[in-house]
Parts: C-alpha cells; structure tokens; sequence
C-alpha cells in the first residue's frame, strides 16, 4: 500500500475505528480526526514534493484489489498527475485545519468525527481516483456527510431551510452528473470504467458530434451545479451560513472544487469538440458568477453570506480560465481552484471563531474589533485582501493568469471580469474589513477574547501561510499542472495571442522580431 | 557589473524587516523600530556602494530569476539597474531613511509603534521593488503592494473612522487606475508577446508602429494607473483624505513612495507612450496640467497645514506628469526628486508644529511660531523657497526645466507653459498664506503661545532635508535621468526655452509673493473669502467632486449591486428555483417525504438511487 492509498484510507479507516470507541471517550474524538488527518497531510505532502512533472502520465499509482467489481470493469485505481496531486495536497491540509476547528463541536462528538473523517476520505479518494465509478462514488460518499452535519450541528434559524436547499442542488447536480457519466461510459463503448483507459479508446475513435453535444450539457450543468454555477448558486451562501465550521471550511475549500476537477478530468478530454462549442457559453455564464454575485456580496450585511458569495463569485475565475481553453488560462484556473481552498477554509474558520465569540455575524453590529482581536483581526484583514487578489498572495497568481489566458479568446468578457475582480471585489472586500474591525469599539464587545495560544493560531497560520507560499512561489504549482494540461489543452483550436486591430502582416513581422529580441537578450 | 547580490540584498532588507516586525518583535517595539530603520540605512548604503562601484549605467544592467511561466506567459523577477532606477533608489530610501528616524520621535508614544514600523518596511519594500521592476507583471504586483501598504498606513489609527474612511478611500480609488492599468498590460502583452521592458523596447525600436491603431488607446490604458497612484485629475480624491494617516508616513507617501511611483512608471515606460501616431502624451500632458491648476486653486483656501501641501503635491504631481506629457521624461523625473527632498522637509516640519500644538492643524489657530520653533521655521522657510522656484533653491531648477519642456519638447505645447506659469504664481501665493499665517504675525490660540521646538530626532531630520531642498540644483541630477532617455528625453537643454521659462517663473515667483504679502501679513483671518464670494466656497470644497462621486459612481454601483442582490434573492432563488419546486409537486413531496428527520433513511435512499440508476444502465 503506497502513500496515495494511505492518504485516502486513513481518514476511513480512522472512522471506522472511531466507531468502536465509546463516546464518553471524548479526548479520543478529539484526536482522533487530528492525528488522522495530520498524517494525511504530512503524506500528501510527501506525494506533492516527490511528484515529478517531467515523468508523463501518473505516479504513485495504486490498485486496491479488494475494492471494485472486475466483472464490471470496475477497480479502485489511484494515481496523482499535475491535475490533482496540488487539489489532493490542498484538500489534506484543510481537512487537517478543519479538523483543528472542529473545537467548537461541543455534543455528540464521536458522530461530529466519523462524519467528518468520511468527508475527508471521500473528498480525498475522489480526487486521486483514476476509476470513473470511484470518481464519482467517493464523492458521495463525502456528500451524505455534509447535509448530515449541517442538518444536525448547522446554526442559525434557517438551518432546516438551508438544509433542505443544499441537499437538493447538490443531489440534483450530482445526478445529472451520473446520467452524464453513465451515458458516457455507453457511448464510449470502453467496457471499462479506468478513466486513462476511456480517454485511450476515445482517442482512437472519438465520440460522434451528436453524443458529445448531447452528454456536454449534462456534465457541464451537473458539474456546474456543484460548484454554484451562475444561476444554479443560491445554495451556498445560504448553506454555508448555515453549516458548522469544519464543514463549510471542507465543503467549500474542497468538495466544491470536484465539479470543476470533474469537467477537466473527465469532459474536456472525452469530448473535447462540444467543450468548445458550450465555451463561450460557460464565460457568460462565469460572468454571472463574478459579476452579479460579486454585486450581491457587496450588499450582504450577514459576514457569512458576504464570504459565501464572495467564494462563489471567485468560482467564476476558474470557470472563465476553463472557458479560455488556453494553456495559460487552464493552469491559471487551477491555480484558483488551490488558493481558493485554502482561501475559503481560512475566512470560514476566522467567521466561525467569530461566532462562537458574538454569536452574530451581522456586519451592522460590528466594529472595531481589531482593538480586542489583534490575531484574528491580521488574520482576517489578510483574507479579506488575500480574496480581493493582492499580489502576494496564491490567488493574484491565479486570477492573473485566469485574465491574460482568457483575454485572447474572450477580450470583452475579460474587461468585465478584470473590473468585477480588482473594484467590486475589492469594494465589499475593504468594506468588510471596516465594518467589521475599523471604527470605535462598540461597548458589548469590549470582552471578546482573541486566540489563547498558539495552538488555536495553527490552523489560521497555516492556511494563510500555504496562501503566502503560492503567492511567492507560484511556480511551484504551475511547474507540475502545466505537463498536465499541455495533452489535453493542445487539441483544442485557440490562437496563441489575438491581434486586436492590427492587420495579418503585422504580427507576422512581430513575431519574427519577438523571437529574435529573445534569443539575444537571454543567451 | 560588479556586486550583482547588492540590488537583491537593497530590495529583500526592508521585507526581512517587515516580516520580523510581524512574525516576532510585534511586542518589542524598540526592537522592531531599530530592524525597520537599520534595513532602509542598510539599503540606502548598499546602493551607494553599487553605484559608488557601478556607475549610473552598469553594462548588463539586469538580473532576473524565472518566477512563473506557463505557455506564452513567462514573468521574470528581476530587476533593472539603470540610470533611471539607480538615482530614484538611493532618493526612496534616502527621503525614506530620513522619514523613519523623524517618525522614531513622532510616534514614541503611540501604542501601535512596532505595527507602523513593520507597515513602513513594507512600504519601503513595495516602492523598491516598483523602481527595480524589469517587467509589467512584476511592477503590476509591487504597485499593488504599494497600495496595500498606504492603505495600511493611512488607517493607522483604525479606531477613528475618518482614518478608516480615508484607508479605504485610498485603496478602492487606486484599484479603479488600476483596473485601466491592468487592460493595459493584457493589451501590451497580446499585441507584442512579452512583458519585459527590454523586450518591449527592442520591437518598438524595430517597428515602432506595431501596435498600430492600439497605440493610444494601450498608452491611455497604462496612464490610467498613474493617474490613480499619481493622484491626477479625476482620480485625485483619495490623497486630500489620506492626510488621516500619520504625518511621516504623509511625508512619505507624498515625497518618496506612491504619488512618485505614477510618474516613475510612466518614465519607465515612456518607449511606448512616445509612439509614432500616438495621441497619448498629449492627453498624458493635459491631464497633467489641469490636474496642477486645479489643485493649486483648491489649494488656496484650504485651512489645514496638512490638506494645504496635500493639494500642493498633487499640483506639483501635474507638472511632472505634464512634462512627461510633452515629451520630457527627464525633466519629470528631476522635478520628482528636488520635490521629493522639500515636500518631505515641508510635511515633517508640518508635523513638527502640529506635535508642538498637540494636534492642532488648523492654520489659522496658529501664528507667530518663528521665534517659537526657529529649526522648524528656518528649515520650512528653505523648502518653501524651494517649491516656490526661487533661485538658487532646487526647485527653482527643476521647475524650471519643466516649463522649458512644455516650449521646446518633442510635444511642445504653448498652452501648457502658460497654464505651468499661472500654477507658479497660485504656488507662490498658497505657499506664503502658509508661511504668514503659522509663522509670522501674532499667536492665534493657546496652544501656539505655548509651543516649544520639537526634539533633537525631528529637528535633525529637518536638517538633513534641507540640505538636498536647497542646493539639489547643482548636483546635475537631470544629466544622469536623461541619461536613461537617450534621445528620448533630453528636451530643453540650454537655449531660448529655458531662458523664457526661467524668466517667466521669477516673474510668477514675485507676482505671487507680492499678492500674498498684501493678502497675509498680519491677517487675523482669511480675506479672499470676502473678494471671491461663492468661487472661494467652491475652492475651499474641492469643487464637490467628492460629493459627485458618491452622488453617481458610488451611488450607480450600489444599485447596481442592490438590483443584483434583489433579482438573487426574488427572481433566481425565489421565482425560478421555488417556482419549479412548486410546480412539482410530486418532486416536492417526495422530498418532503424524504426530510424526515431520519437520516439514515436518507443516506440509504441515495445509494439505493445510485446502485438502481447503475443497474438499469449497464444491465
């Protein structure tokens, strides 16, 4: 059993063990989830550095024998590329910070860990499956977990309410999703369910126009749903207010980025000639995300809604990069996909800590909290900047990246995006920081109390600090997504710059001059 | 060259600061300040021993290391050392050096102490690495940078809301220049396939019409960040407000960092401003001019010691952007750093009476401090004589050499020396209403009678800026910055122009000292007012440009975002999505039927979905 396989089993197996324990045991469900999920990061760790972007197709590939219907054509394979081994490194850390914030669970704690150990196995397993029957069942299996604990531990006085919505979408998306895959698993006529082995045979003999055009949608929209795709959004700023911490830190730091790994795993290279027909129609789309609900962010006066749709407008940059079909614009959405995680994890478990000290998030009760929390509050101003993407930060790299590679292919859409992302974006972004932490001290907060000690520091620490690391160091990411992507992407029919207004004969000679000044200024 | 580490260490010293500040010495104040102070000293001496050994002009000026490439994006971090880069790094950390020792004494007391000093080390950071930058992306990122870390310092005082305000202010109006800057470069980069300024500049100079049609507007694009760091007309609303902030970092962002980096950036990038068929120096040089005039006008009844050299700079950031926009880049650059020595001698020693008065910044609440705080007066006395253009005092040179740019550059414009020369005496004018009214006459308020020169660690720092303010004219600055423009840059050097403007400027220089002479000696309060009826109301309120704003953008976008909010909530979560549900009621139902609280009979019915779904598929 390689690393890959320990990283998906150990949080199961650490589950089911948990299982066993009597619940009055309450320092081993603690630590339980703690020391699982650290191990699991410190593996995945392991996997990310000792992965090598020069060797082609996968590492660390693994095959459990005891797992799968081989009658069926139906194994449990894993394996890392550049797609996933960065998605699998982010998700391990933030089920670890997850797990650190899950001090604030304080009943029926033994059902609190095995839940949240499930979701991590299966967020985990559904990233690093190569079998399009795991890819799909792991994610539920992280799912079910999910309406579970917001159901049953979620706050506030519309919990049922956005219970009952999340559960919904979600199930609704994932099932158009599964009639998509199944009816892509038929088409394919593969007889097998190893996803390298479906994109083989699809290669050599591609699916006809009619099928892609029709499967497309439904991976694109079932997909799309799960990652609150304008306008199929709503429910996640309502069920992310809703949620308890750890669980809105994993669903919207990790699970959600399964849709868009879905739609580059598997819908882009199976059927590569409606992806680029339903493009244009996804950047639209992606403006609705970054546009509107950017808008709708900006008028939230509830922090937990302001970050859910703040998290759901940054989905709309890694839509827009998915849309560019370009190299540049692909890596650059993955680059998001990673900061967002961390990204996201990091604001929800800063508003959660909140809660539990003010017992409200409305913004308009606020105030100078900066005063009392001076941990919290850096930490906070540091998302809140971090989400309106400065440079230093993993995210600049990414939406940077998301706009040169989308504004050969889509200038106008660009324009739009560049403005929601460095004005709106930075609008409700500053807005909050002063509503929430500028101004006099109101008197009911004069006795909130910031972080005790460094232990309760880690998770925010570490978060803000993997933020840091892929803002200075982006290269680090993109040197290992980059091999990845160059197969798939390179089928697709994009220019490599667009002239805007200048005639063919100009850019020949442009060219020409370009690469000469290269050569001779790096020699 | 020689030393290659040296630039590496003069950028990386002030971050090292920075982090330390944060990570470790937050609660040793004292600690914190030595290390911020110690790595601006240390890069401030690092340089002059690169250049000591370098030259101006080092050969193979760059060195970069790959920090991102993907596809047909590939971002350097490197760093560009020429006779451009050299001069602006020694004035950033030398006025820069200076301002942290003042701010030593200026803020002894404050509990924030080692915060401000980590916050001004990041400062310092950002700004070094916007003047070393070799390439768009990188000068993108540290800009940005700079403005985090004004907007950090501008809201230093978090807890009074107008601090805040201001912060927030500063911050969103640059990401609006920013937003045209960013156009700018995706534009540079789609049409020319690079974002090195090398690069960039070895295909202009091949085929200096490759950008065609797009030159302007790519010109006007980039422009556009200057416009918001540089503070220029209309994005200039955010640096009046930013005088929340303490005043060295006041003195810092309007000398040494910020409002420089707008200019610098277009001298930087002047190859591709300065294109044939280009039409955007010329807008480029009468944004400039009307931002100088408008600001001096404002300038004129403004009653805080603050606000007043607030507009002051930004009318002088006109005539830079001005003569950059005639096509003087040169000229633009000289000014910036003859400004940036008396504008940081004007704001510290600003601050000097307002920490005498405690916190008094109201000009007429003051007067008669000359014989009070004689440092403090001499010094201001130097640096105003400076800005005002008299003769021998730098300004007087670099100003100078601005007006001979609008006669003789490669864009010369008549009209832009005439409305150059009417800013001269408006300067003259607001510069001696300052002058008598704190300093001359008799003591307005209490607190004046009582006022006591300011401690050694300020005084010095006025000392050492005075210096430089007053005799920074003969030390050939302007040779080595147009030494970086080639032919590019060198406008008006000798000959008729400079014998007009330096006429013409003595002539402003008179004409505004004798109307502020029989305006302000010895008034006990403003008298324009009186003569100018409702035009002075209109001066003393900025225009209402800010009342414009809000009354339009802001208010446009928050309706917009109201409307967004409203259809998210009535039309897509409300119409639509409960609407279908309403109309299925089946569905509805069984979902009804499926929240029964029991959630093991939900976990089963989903798998029992998936594996009935899986059977009807394959089987």
């Amino acid at each position: 059993m390689n690393s890959l396989a320990l990283i998906v089993l150990l949080p199961l197996l650490a589950a089911a063990a948990l299982a066993a324990v009597p619940r009055n045991f309450r320092v081993v469900m603690r630590l339980a989830p703690l020391a699982a999920t650290f191990l699991t990061a410190l593996l995945a760790l392991k996997v990310f550095l000792q992965f090598d972007p020069a060797l082609p197709g996968y590492q660390f590939e693994t095959v459990l024998p005891w797992l799968g219907a081989p009658a069926l054509g139906i194994q449990c394979r894993l394996g890392v590329d550049g797609l996933n081994v960065a998605l699998l490194l982010m998700g391990a850390i933030v089920a670890f910070a997850a797990a650190c914030a899950a001090w604030e669970i304080d009943r029926r704690e033994k059902e609190f860990a095995i839940l949240l150990l499930v979701m991590t196995g299966g967020i985990l397993g559904a990233f690093a499956s190569l079998d399009l029957f795991f890819f799909y069942a792991f994610h539920e299996l992280a799912l079910v977990p999910t309406f579970i604990m917001i159901g049953v531990w979620g706050r506030g006085d519309r919990r049922n309410y956005a219970t009952f919505k999340i559960t919904l979408y979600l199930s609704v998306g994932a099932l158009i999703t599964l009639v998509g895959l199944i009816a892509l698993y038929l088409q394919a006529g593969a007889n097998s369910f190893d996803i390298r082995e479906l994109i083989r045979h699809v290669q050599a003999n591609p699916l006809s126009a009619g099928a892609q055009h029709a499967i497309f949608p439904l991976l694109l929209f079932g997909f799309g749903i799960l990652v609150s795709l304008w306008p199929f959004h709503t429910w996640a700023p309502v069920g992310y207010a809703a949620a308890p911490t750890p669980t809105a830190m994993l669903h919207a730091g990790v699970l959600k980025k399964f849709g868009l790994y879905g739609l580059l795993r598997i819908a882009l290279p199976l059927m590569p000639e409606a992806a680029q027909g339903w493009m244009g129609t996804l950047a639209l789309l992606s403006l609705g995300n970054i546009l509107f609900c950017g808008l709708v962010a900006m008028r939230q006066r509830d922090l937990n809604y302001l970050i859910g749709n703040s998290s759901v407008a940054h989905m709309g940059f890694v839509f827009l990069g998915i849309a560019s079909l370009t190299l540049v614009g692909v890596t650059g959405a993955l680059v998001v996909m990673v900061a967002h995680g961390f990204l996201a994890a990091l604001s929800f478990a800063l508003s959660g800590y909140l809660y539990q000290q003010t017992k409200t998030l409305d913004l308009g009760q606020m105030g100078g909290l900066l005063h009392r929390l001076p941990f919290i509050g850096t930490a906070f101003i540091m998302a809140m900047l971090a989400g309106c993407g400065l440079p230093g930060f993993a995210n600049f790299v990414g939406e940077a990246m998301v706009f040169f590679g989308a504004w050969t292919v889509f200038p106008v859409i660009t324009i739009v995006a560049v403005w929601a992302a460095l004005v709106i974006g930075g609008v409700y972004m500053i807005r909050a920081i002063r509503q929430l932490l500028h101004g006099p001290l109101p008197e009911r907060w004069a006795n909130l109390a910031d972080t005790a000690n460094a232990w309760r520091k880690l998770p925010f620490a570490l978060l803000l600090g993997c933020l840091f690391w892929f803002g200075a160091f982006p290269s680090t990411l993109t040197r290992r997504i980059e091999p990845a992507l160059a197969p798939t992407l390179a089928g697709f029919n994009r220019p490599a710059l667009v002239e805007l207004s200048a005639p063919d004969g100009v850019r020949t000679a442009k060219v020409m001059v370009s690469t000469e000044t290269r050569e001779d200024t790096r020699p | 060259m020689k030393l290659p580490l040296l630039p590496w260490l003069i950028l990386f010293l002030p971050l090292l600061a920075a982090a330390a500040g944060m990570l470790w010495t937050l609660r040793s104040p004292a600690r914190t300040a030595r290390l911020s102070v110690g790595a601006i000293a240390g890069s401030f001496l690092l340089s002059v021993v690169f250049i000591a050994v370098n030259g101006w002009l080092p050969a193979g000026a760059e060195s970069a290391v790959t920090w991102l490439a993907v596809g047909d994006l590939s971002v350097d971090l490197g760093l560009q050392l020429d006779s451009l880069s050299l001069p602006m790094l020694l004035v950033v950390t030398g006025v820069g050096g200076v301002i942290h020792v003042y701010s030593l004494g200026y803020l002894r007391d404050d509990p924030g102490f080692a915060r401000y000093f980590a916050c001004l080390s990041l400062f310092t950071f950002a700004m070094l690495g916007v003047v070393l930058a070799n390439n768009f992306l990188m000068l993108f990122v540290f800009w940005e940078l700079v403005g985090v870390s004004s907007y950090l310092l501008i809201g230093f005082w978090f807890g009074r809301p107008a601090a805040a305000d201001a912060g927030k202010k500063a911050f969103l109006t640059n990401r609006v220049g920013d937003f045209g800057f960013l156009l700018g470069i995706l534009l540079v980069w789609s049409t020319l396939g690079t974002l090195d300024f090398g690069e960039l500049r070895k295909i202009i100079s091949v085929r200096p019409d490759v950008l065609g049609g797009a030159a302007t507007l790519a010109g006007l694009l980039i422009f556009c960040g200057a416009v918001g760091k540089s503070a220029q007309f209309p994005l200039h609303v955010w640096l009046p407000d930013a005088m929340e902030g303490p005043t060295p970092v006041s003195a810092l962002i309007h000398a040494a960092t910020m409002v420089a980096a707008g200019v610098y950036m277009l001298c930087r990038v002047f190859f591709l401003l300065d294109l044939p068929g280009s039409h955007a120096l010329d807008i480029i040089g009468w944004i400039g001019g009307i931002t100088a005039l408008f600001a001096a006008v404002v300038a004129l009844q403004q009653n805080d010691i603050k606000r007043i050299l607030a507009y002051s700079t930004l009318s002088q950031l006109g005539y830079m952007v001005m003569a950059v926009g005639v096509g003087g880049p040169a000229t633009g650059m000289y000014h910036l750093t003859t400004h940036a020595f008396f504008k940081a001698l004007l704001f510290l020693g600003a601050g000097s009476v307002i920490h005498a008065l405690h916190h008094q910044q109201n000009i007429w609440k003051m007067g008669g401090l000359s014989w009070r705080m004689p440092v403090t007066f001499l010094t201001f006395l130097v640096a105003t004589l400076a800005l005002c253009g008299v003769p021998p005092f730098s300004g007087f040179f670099s100003k100078d050499a601005v007006l001979a740019a609008t006669l003789t550059g490669n864009h010369a414009n008549y009209l832009l020396f005439g409305l150059g020369v009417a800013v001269a005496v408006l300067t003259t004018l607001y510069m001696f209403r300052l002058v008598f009214v704190v300093f001359l006459g008799s003591t307005r308020s209490a607190h004046a009678n009582a006022a006591q020169e300011s401690p050694r660690i300020m005084t010095w720092p006025l000392a050492l800026l005075a210096l430089p303010s007053a005799l920074a004219g003969f030390w050939a600055i302007d040779g080595i910055y147009a030494g970086a423009f080639g032919g590019e840059g060198g406008a008006g050097h000798g000959g008729w122009g400079h014998t007009i403007a330096m006429l013409a400027s003595l002539a402003a220089v008179i004409g505004g000292f004798v109307l502020a002479w029989r305006l302000y000696r010895d008034a006990m309060d403003d008298p324009l007012p009186a003569k100018l009826g409702g035009l002075a109301e209109a001066m003393r309120d900025r225009f209402y440009l800010d009342e414009v704003y809000q009354g339009t953008v802001i208010r446009f976008q928050d309706a917009c975002a109201g409307f967004a909010d409203l259809f998210d909530r009535w039309i897509i979560a409300g119409v639509a999505v409960r609407g279908v549900h309403g109309t299925t009621e089946f569905v509805g139902r069984a979902l009804r039927l499926a929240q029964t609280g029991n959630l093991r009979t939900y976990a089963f019915l989903t798998v029992l979905g998936l594996a009935l779904i899986l059977y009807l598929a394959l089987g």
